[in-house]
């Protein structure tokens, strides 16, 4: 079933959505009632049925994760929230944090139970200063009424939650890189196993959670498990935002199931290619998984279906490219970013990420040559499987796609020196690659 | 102890339970490459060159971190491994600024070494390189008071910074900045001031971190000869190799080039201290005595040869004096010197013998952090240990026997006060009252046997020439209690000789012979008496090593390390990339 209506996202335009006042007036914190009245493993077995799959990239079932946590370790557990939001055109969770924040403390306040943790950190994005005073503003109010903090709702329940704000890593949104970020130390990720679930923060039990995952905690105790898992496809159940960006006439955040197809969600749902212009290209989970060409448009955006089309659904931040975009250059700019996102923990990530980025430039400056081309490939491939994290494979990803479906673009700069398509004007404008970095 | 059973290579191998893939290729001599896993320091999984084909996992794996499991079959050779992991050597050295020619690495290098056989032949890299600090060896920039730090020369296995973190427990060392812009720093540029510095050295597998001991002075194939023995700079006993020159006519005549750790499980695992690792320059310095000294009568002390100075003691030294001569004597001194010594106080004190022996050495705390697991001990003595299994010392410090003897000395009631001094000038503590007593006439005989120059040698009115601990083979028994051997490396300048010899010679010109005419029949002597002492329990048997030429000259700070250089020297054929295309031909085997 498409979902009927926003569950996620219902109030977000209004003024005052964000407020518990608002959140209370609109049946909020209800469901933390009906979870409390359940025992831990009947909350993790109700998560289980409704099919809830992790919402930061990898489509892990948030259930069974849940249930990793060893039940007779003496140590303390902990919920940590992944709002670290920094893959690029994935701008979805930090409309939750700032527009519905009870949904998320809700969501903690129950993760936490399942998993019999006391304390939920909710580790933000280092430029999240705006996100960082509504939660703590709201999350006071929270505590003051008693959903968050010691003895909730009378139930002997204990949970409390902190914000913290990273320095601003891309990689710190790894969760074992979060994990020492939020320890104090550089966001590097770390040797697994041990999995956090079992060695997290501070060596005690851990969960990580995408915002949007612990936002669709609620929801399941207050529509019930059954009716989560009827919304979507079969095993890509439930609400899920969209960020759609690029070449569209509406960006934004959409929130739908996970039936939708890539078609709708760019001409439907975002209106479509301004202009009237053809579609060239479509990256759609964020930009760490493989481009896609319009022949894929009617793949359904689920964790599933995009799989199927030879990519993945990761953030589910759709960056949609028109017939005007130079592929060199949006690789380029790409492999910038990695680059300047890389750790630098893991050889191959370090180095190859600045070389590939060279290599793209020279191309890019009308000085490449054939084999340039095959030694992207050939770099890519050397850090592709090899690297500590999986920030390696993400970063090749959409380079090698591009090559893979574009690769007459490439040729095309090494053959003539400059763009098969027109310049946009505000690069035609500039010397050759100065806006590759 | 509960092993598993697998395969790497087609060869079946087991090991303890637990071991990792990477540590059981390197037991068996298998070749696999790695930079950030180190024994001391663990696994860090991120330099990734030791990656292996494990049969059911889907990726390549880092042999450093997958812990090896019954009947697993590993393959470090296969063309896929072979073409991946020469695909991370090529990232490492597409910045490296390959100065091999004018780095102090050169010859010991594992980023060579392990390049040459597992690398690309070329790079692909057209780019100009990272630098840092600026280029070729203007890029060294100070480390701190004992290192050198070369940024374009690091491959960030952070080797450096784990050993600080979390051997040193005091986190100096830290990465500043991220991905390709990553280098290696301190706080402030302050540098490391720590006394376990030297240890960096060892850990970098590059020529990132030298020191400035060994900077320009030499490269391991001109130090082809090395001894495995013991430092005696205090009482932890750190087993060490010492590297030998082989042209010291290029180096004004210095013979010794280096001091490195060596592995001991028990004593000092993989790493040792600075104190022992650079205090060594005293051996070969200006103060070196290489003639026995004798006090003419002008006042002037006069070089001498060994008969002439022991007739001058024996003339000095009459019968009736003997009685009132007593002792001052380093906790530097072997367990054969100490125990010669006692016989020839017996022979000349009789039965207060014991109590005219006054031991001295030095104590002072080191600057290190609480959490270090690596602690330098205060007494800086290697041999205290001896002397409380000899009945010298029974207390934790030297002021009590000492105190009675300069009291003793500073009355006027000694007729002889004999100094056993092995050195390095000043360990023995303070003496500066038998000075003074010798200069206005209270002590009318000050003996000094040693191998420095120092006031007490300078106020003497006999000196004789000994041994510096490198020079001779002698034993100690250090604060665990733990009877050690330390062996000779070079011989003693001039006429200096062996430290239980001279106290042999000086009884045999008294007239009171000690009947033993090698180190080996003192130690023989020792273990008759003291047998069951277990600070010298085994001495008879105790084994002394030899400079070890060609061989074994690359003797690493560890056993694994050393198993590396012994296979890799080996001439082995370079596991080349281009070699697996050749079908039929297995990489680096003969055809
Ligand atoms: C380089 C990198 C960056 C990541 N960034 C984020 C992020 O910003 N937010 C997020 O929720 N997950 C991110 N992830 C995924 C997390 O590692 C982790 O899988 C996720 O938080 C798990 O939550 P989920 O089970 O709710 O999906 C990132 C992963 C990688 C490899
Ligand atoms: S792949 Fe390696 S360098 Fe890159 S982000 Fe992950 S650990 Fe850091
Ligand atoms: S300086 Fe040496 S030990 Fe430290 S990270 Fe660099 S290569 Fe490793
Ligand atoms: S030794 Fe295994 S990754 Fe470095």
């Amino acid at each position: 079933m498409r979902l009927p209506e926003p569950v996620l996202t219902p109030h977000v335009k209004k003024p005052h959505g964000h407020t518990l006042e608002h959140y209370l007036q609109t049946g909020g914190y209800q469901a933390l009632r009906k979870a409390l009245a359940l025992t831990p493993d009947q909350v993790i077995e109700q998560v289980k049925q409704s099919g809830l799959r992790g919402r930061g990239g990898a489509g892990f079932p948030t259930g069974m994760k849940w249930g990793f946590v060893p039940k007779d370790s003496p140590k303390p557990k902990y919920l940590c929230v992944n709002a670290d939001e920094s893959e690029p055109g994935t701008f979805k969770d930090h409309v939750l944090m700032e527009r519905n924040p009870h949904l998320l403390f809700e969501g903690c306040v129950i993760a936490c139970r399942s998993i019999g943790a006391k304390v939920a950190y909710i580790y933000i994005r280092g430029e999240f200063y705006h996100v960082q005073r509504v939660l703590e503003a709201e999350l006071e109010k929270a505590r003051a009424a008693g959903y968050v903090g010691k003895n909730i709702l009378g139930s002997g329940v204990d949970c409390d939650i902190w914000v913290h704000r990273g320095a601003g890593a891309y990689e710190a949104g790894e969760e074992s890189a979060l994990l020492e970020s939020l320890e104090g130390k550089r966001a590097q990720p770390r040797l697994r196993p041990p999995f956090p679930a079992v060695v997290g923060l501070y060596g005690c039990p851990t969960i990580i959670n995408n915002v949007e995952t612990i936002c669709n905690v609620p929801v399941i105790f207050d529509r019930g498990a059954e009716w989560f898992a009827s919304i979507g496809p079969e095993k890509n159940t439930g609400p899920k935002l969209y960020c759609i960006s690029g070449h569209v006439a509406r960006p934004g955040v959409y929130e739908t199931s996970m039936d939708v197809t890539l078609r709708e969600l760019i001409y439907d749902y975002a209106g479509g290619i301004p202009g009237g212009r053809a579609l060239k290209a479509v990256i759609p989970g964020g930009s760490s998984v493989n481009v896609l060409t319009p022949e894929a448009l009617d793949a359904q955006a689920s964790f599933d279906g995009l799989v199927k089309a030879g990519s993945m659904l990761g953030s589910a931040a759709i960056m949609v490219m028109d017939e005007t975009t130079d592929m060199v250059w949006a690789a380029t700019n790409l492999i910038h970013f990695y680059k300047h996102e890389s750790c630098g923990k893991c050889t191959p990530c370090r180095e190859g990420s600045d070389w590939m980025h060279k290599v793209l430039q020279k191309i890019l400056r009308g000085e490449g040559s054939m084999r340039d081309i095959d030694l992207l490939l050939g770099i890519a491939n050397n850090i592709g499987g090899k690297t500590l994290c999986p920030f390696g494979d993400a970063e090749i990803a959409p380079v090698v796609g591009m090559l893979q479906h574009f690769r007459g673009e490439f040729e095309h700069y090494v053959r003539e020196g400059r763009s098969l398509v027109p310049l946009a004007p505000w690069r035609a404008r500039e010397p050759a690659g100065a806006h590759a970095h | 102890m509960e092993k598993v059973t697998f395969t790497i290579d087609g060869r079946q191998v087991s090991v303890a339970k637990g071991t990792t893939v990477l540590q059981a290729a390197i037991e068996h001599g298998i070749q696999i490459p790695y930079y950030c896993y180190h024994p001391g320091l663990g696994v860090d999984g991120s330099c990734r060159v030791c990656l292996v084909k494990i049969e059911k996992m889907p990726k390549l794996q880092v042999s450093c971190s997958v812990v090896a499991t019954e009947g697993m079959v590993v393959d470090t050779r296969s063309p896929e491994v072979v073409e991946a992991r020469a695909g991370v050597f090529e990232f490492l050295l597409i910045n490296h600024p390959l100065d091999c020619p004018v780095c102090d690495k050169g010859g010991e290098c594992p980023l060579q070494d392990f390049s040459y056989a597992f690398g690309r032949k070329e790079s692909r890299m057209e780019f100009p390189r990272r630098t840092f600090d600026g280029e070729g060896v203007r890029a060294d920039v100070d480390f701190g008071p004992t290192l050198m730090l070369n940024r374009n020369r690091c491959i960030m296995c952070t080797r450096c910074a784990r050993f600080m973190r979390d051997v040193a427990g005091d986190e100096q060392i830290g990465i500043i900045d991220r991905g390709y812009g990553s280098e290696i720093a301190t706080f402030r540029e302050e540098g490391v001031h720590s006394v376990l510095s030297g240890n960096l050295m060892d850990v970098c597998p590059v020529g990132a971190i030298t020191t400035r001991d060994y900077r320009f002075k030499s490269r391991p194939w001109d130090n082809p000869n090395a001894v495995d023995t013991i430092c005696t700079g205090c009482e932890k006993g750190c087993n060490i190799t010492v590297w030998i020159k082989a042209k010291p006519e290029w180096a004004k005549g210095s013979q010794l080039a280096r001091i490195t750790p060596r592995y001991n499980a028990d004593v000092n695992q993989y790493w040792m201290c600075d104190i022992g690792r650079f205090g060594y320059h005293w051996v070969e310095g200006a103060e070196r005595l290489s003639a026995p000294l004798v006090r003419k009568a002008d006042g002037a002390l006069e070089a001498t040869t060994w008969d002439a100075a022991l007739k001058a003691l024996a003339d000095r030294l009459g019968r009736a004096d003997w009685g009132g001569v007593r002792f001052a004597l380093s906790a530097h001194a072997s367990h054969e010197e100490m125990f010669a010594l006692g016989r020839l106080a017996m022979a000349l004190v009789g039965d207060a013998a014991q109590s005219s022996i006054g031991v001295g050495w030095n104590v002072s705390a080191k600057p290190q952090a609480g959490a270090t697991r690596f602690t330098v001990p205060d007494v800086d003595a290697p041999n205290v240990g001896g002397a409380r299994a000899f009945g010298l010392v029974e207390g934790e410090r030297p002021t009590p026997t000492v105190a009675s003897l300069r009291a003793e000395v500073e009355a006027g009631r000694v007729k002889a006060l004999y100094v056993l001094d092995p050195g390095p000038a000043g360990a023995i503590g303070d003496l500066s009252w038998a000075v003074a007593a010798r200069k206005d006439g209270r002590l009318p005989l000050l003996i000094a046997q040693g191998p420095v120059a120092t006031d007490v040698t300078r106020a003497a009115d006999i000196v004789l020439p000994g041994c510096a601990w490198v020079e001779k083979d002698a034993s100690y028994a250090n604060m665990q209690g733990r009877l050690q051997a330390a062996s000779q490396g070079i011989l003693p300048p001039g006429d200096a000789r062996d430290d239980w010899r001279i106290l042999a010679d000086v009884a045999a010109a008294l007239g009171v012979p000690l009947g033993y005419d090698s180190a080996h029949e003192v130690r023989q002597a020792i273990a008759a008496t003291l047998g069951s002492e277990p600070a010298v329990a085994g001495i008879a048997a105790l084994e002394f090593r030899r400079p070890a030429p060609a061989a074994t000259w690359l003797q690493a700070s560890n056993p694994m390390e050393r198993l590396k250089w012994d296979f890799l020297f080996q001439d082995v054929l370079p596991l080349k990339f281009e070699n697996t295309r050749d079908p039929g031909h297995r990489a680096g085997e003969k055809t």
